[in-house]
């Protein structure tokens, strides 16, 4: 839209314009507004190499009732498939597992990490938020969300204000949320370090593929194997968040965060397992892994976004910690190359590291007392990551919006300063993940 | 000196909430903010899916907004 | 306000012309026919037909016109896109054309007309008192206004988030000049006018008469009578409202207001008065001339066009 300083005639100018504009086409019949609603929909591939994959499709719709009172619907489904790491270690011999479920086991080959490929899990998740205005410089925002899968049930509210200051450039804003979480292990709860028995038989069962056993027997199933087992259990979250909004100047907005979070009950998780070896690094026996029942958290964010000429750098950065003495520190970035108006090119990076956990080991040794909370599961040890993405979108005609992205994300367990005895020292305790993400957004 | 000291307190703490109030533009300064790219909220189901997997592989979550889970997976 | 005005048609005979009447856009509109042999009092069947047709037609171009561009319903592309937060809108050709006039017209008036400022009308109220709109609430309207903004092309109009359009200023030049279209096509043998609420415009010269004589709302307020104008062929648009203005500590604020500072630009004519090829552009040279503010007349004298200014 360029100036025009010279002095044309404007009458004449303005005359031509007109008669163009007469001479239009006849008008087509008014188009009614007939979708106030926003849809952004997606749908992700994650896969590990030789590990788990998963499918993730999400929904949401969002629609504005006017005056800035907006209602935001989320549904997701993911379905996850493939084995995970259960904590135990490889040996150099066959090694057998019993399955979560009690009902038969699986084999491990020699030198191989052992893996459960028992889950085959589908989880549904529905979300709504409400926010409105609640003064001048006030906002206020509520939701729930509640999801399901066959052993977990999650379901949470949230609740936050947000003041604006100084014309709207700065903006405080504090957020509470309660979740309430429900597993019902396949198998029951398993004894905190309780010894997992040696599997009667190998291979598939009915048991085995958990779908079934839900699809037909639900009540009865979980006492067959282990009847003096405890069915579900709870655990609460508690969530507070403070943030600060700045405006910097024309081109840059900081935000700065504080969250706390406590948990409290069931933190376990009830499939994973502790291998107990003796000096030569041969595996006794496998027993359950037991975390406290308490997790406080605390976490601070920062990230600016800075908008370029032709497209708009972010960079953040958190930094957290809690009481199981496990610290982490995330650096991610994303820049946004607008190619064309109405296409862009967005590589993405990102930087993680994590200590261990206070309780974590990879193994237990046979003539050290037994802890009374121990883990080996790699993702509450060292480690460090890092994510590799490109992202390419475009904007229709239409005002339809689509985009597909592309990421690498490759996690490296590290030895968190563990002597490794006899045959463990010769094999690899702490093998990468490896995985690869796809997805497809559509916006409409 | 106790009088020079609570006067330089108070001129620092002065010289920090100008310094502040130097932040921040006019409301027709907004044009490039007002992006949908530049909104901290932009690609919010790319973040939430992105959340989603690291808080099944780390054991850190939350920092953005809420560091629920929702799901079994951690 | 347009919910309570019933859509209806009137048609009478006067003296030497018949007279077709109805509300729309917030102003009586009316459509005159030119009867080219002397009056007879009983309607004459065909012609009173062919009348009929004619003053319907407009009459529904004038509604569908209204429907479409008013900012005060909220099922139409104006709606849409002033509710678009951002998102591109698709528009079609007719929307295209005048928003790219309203394009034109910026660029030529130097970025005074802008249809992007629609929303300082709303925090301004000129109700002859003294309350000026405070700076914080001029500054809150500036963010928002701004057609070096906008994106327009043949396939869509992007808005950045906040802003707005208001047609109030070619809205209704638009619907004469469409209608004077319809009036050309059906009864091309004879003299029609078209006026809605003083925006006025003619198809060809009388047979019998030289010119029309229409009254329209004297721009001097303290005139009680209605000015005549006559006009032969073309259009007529007059600019302004004397009735709206603020008075503070001895200061006029004229109502037209400007898309740079947010006040209303100084020393502009109380109304301005053209008569150019079609109503449209009569009516945007008017709107250019009162944003010129003082240099209102010789803008008007540059142009070369019969124009009335009132001080």
């Amino acid at each position: 839209m360029q100036l025009d300083n010279s002095s044309t005639n404007i009458a004449a100018s303005l005359a031509l314009a007109t008669c163009t504009l007469l001479g239009s086409t006849p008008a087509l019949a008014n188009e009614s507004v007939d979708n106030e609603w926003r849809f952004d929909t997606a749908i992700l591939y994650y896969g590990e190499t030789d590990r788990v994959s998963l499918v993730e499709g999400v929904i949401s719709a969002t629609k504005d009732f006017g005056d800035d009172h907006i209602f935001n619907g989320k549904l997701t489904y993911d379905g996850l498939t493939g084995a995970s790491a259960t904590g135990a270690v490889p040996q150099d011999t066959v090694q057998t597992f019993s399955r979560p479920s009690g009902h038969g086991g699986y084999a491990v080959a020699a030198g191989e990490l052992p893996l459960d490929d028992t889950f085959r899990d589908s989880r549904v998740q529905l979300n709504a938020q409400w926010t409105q205005p609640l003064g001048d410089n006030l906002r206020g925002s509520a939701g729930v969300h509640a999801s399901k899968e066959y052993d977990y049930l999650s379901l949470g509210m949230n609740g936050s204000l947000a003041q604006d200051f100084d014309q709207k450039n700065t903006t405080l804003s504090l957020g509470l949320s309660y979740q309430f979480d429900q597993i019902d292990p396949v198998g029951g709860t398993p004894e905190r370090l309780g010894v997992m028995p040696i599997p009667t038989y190998i291979g598939d069962d009915y048991d085995d593929d958990h779908n079934d056993d839900y699809d037909d027997d639900h009540d009865d199933d979980h006492d067959n194997a282990y009847p003096d087992r405890n069915g579900t259990q709870n655990k609460d979250t508690v969530d507070v968040l403070l943030g600060l909004t700045q405006i910097i100047n024309r081109r840059t907005i900081m935000q700065l965060n504080y969250g706390v979070s406590v948990s409290d009950g069931y933190l376990n998780d009830p499939y994973k397992l502790v291998s107990v070896v003796n000096d030569l690094g041969q595996t006794q026996q496998t027993l359950f892994e037991s975390r406290p029942d308490q997790r406080t958290k605390h976490n601070v964010y920062w990230q600016t976004k800075y908008a370029m000429d032709s497209g708009v750098f972010d960079i953040s950065y958190r930094y957290a910690t809690d009481d199981w003495d496990i610290t982490s520190h995330t650096l991610e970035s994303r820049l946004r190359f607008n190619i064309t108006d109405n296409s862009y090119l967005q590589p993405h990076i990102r930087i993680y590291q994590q200590t261990a956990a206070e309780f974590y080991q990879p193994f237990i040794l046979d003539d050290s007392p037994l802890p009374t909370f121990a883990s080996a599961d790699y993702r509450l040890g060292e480690m460090d990551a890092y994510t590799v993405g490109l992202k390419y979108g475009q904007q229709l005609d239409n005002g339809d919006a689509w985009a597909v992205r592309m990421e690498y994300y490759q996690q490296n367990p590290k030895n968190a300063g563990f002597d490794e005895p006899g045959q463990l020292a010769d094999l690899d305790l702490y093998p990468s993940v490896k995985a690869m993400m796809v997805q497809f957004n559509y916006q409409f | 000196m106790k009088k020079i000291n609570k006067l330089l307190c108070i001129g620092l703490l002065a010289s920090q909430a100008i310094g502040c109030a130097s932040l921040g533009v006019q409301p027709w300064e907004r044009d490039l903010l007002a992006k949908e790219e530049m909104a901290l909220n932009a690609e919010g189901v790319d973040l939430g899916l992105d959340d989603h997997i690291y808080f099944s592989k780390e054991a850190t979550s939350g920092g953005r907004a809420f560091a629920g889970g929702g799901c079994g997976c951690n | 306000m347009s919910s309570t005005l019933t859509r209806e048609i009137n048609i009478e005979q006067r003296q030497d012309h018949l007279c077709g009447y109805f509300q729309a856009m917030a102003s009586p509109c009316e459509v005159l026919i030119d009867i080219a042999e002397s009056s007879d009092i009983s309607p004459r069947h065909s012609l009173w037909d062919e009348a009929y047709k004619l003053v319907s037609a407009i009459a529904e171009e004038a509604w569908r016109i209204e429907d479409k561009y008013s900012r005060y319903r909220d099922d139409n592309i104006i709606y849409e896109i002033n509710h678009a937060r951002g998102r591109r809108v698709e528009i079609d050709s007719e929307t295209f054309e005048l928003l790219n006039l309203a394009n034109t017209c910026y660029e030529l008036s130097q970025g005074r007309f802008d249809i992007t400022s629609g929303i300082l009308g709303k925090v301004w109220q000129f109700d002859g008192s003294d309350n000026l709109p405070s700076q914080s609430v001029i500054d809150a309207c500036l963010a928002c206004i701004g057609w070096h903004h906008v994106t327009l092309n043949e396939k869509y109009i992007h808005l950045l988030p906040g802003f707005a359009l208001d047609l109030g200023g070619i809205g209704k030049e638009y619907a004469v000049d469409k209608c004077i279209q319809i009036a050309r096509q059906q009864l091309p043998d004879f003299s029609v006018l078209i006026n809605f609420g003083g925006d006025i415009s003619v198809t060809q010269p009388r047979k019998t008469l030289p010119y029309w004589q229409v009254g329209i709302e004297h721009p001097n307020p303290e005139e009680q009578t209605q000015m005549l104008v006559k006009i032969a062929q073309g259009g007529l648009a007059t600019s302004g409202d004397a009735k709206r203005y603020l008075l503070k500590d001895g200061v006029r604020y004229g109502h037209v207001l400007s898309p740079h500072t947010g006040y209303p630009v100084m020393d502009a004519p109380r109304s301005v008065t053209v008569a150019g090829e079609n109503c449209t552009q009569a009516g945007l040279l008017a709107t250019l001339a009162l944003l010129q503010g003082a240099g209102a007349e010789s803008f008007l004298k540059d142009q070369k066009i019969t124009h009335w200014c009132l001080r």
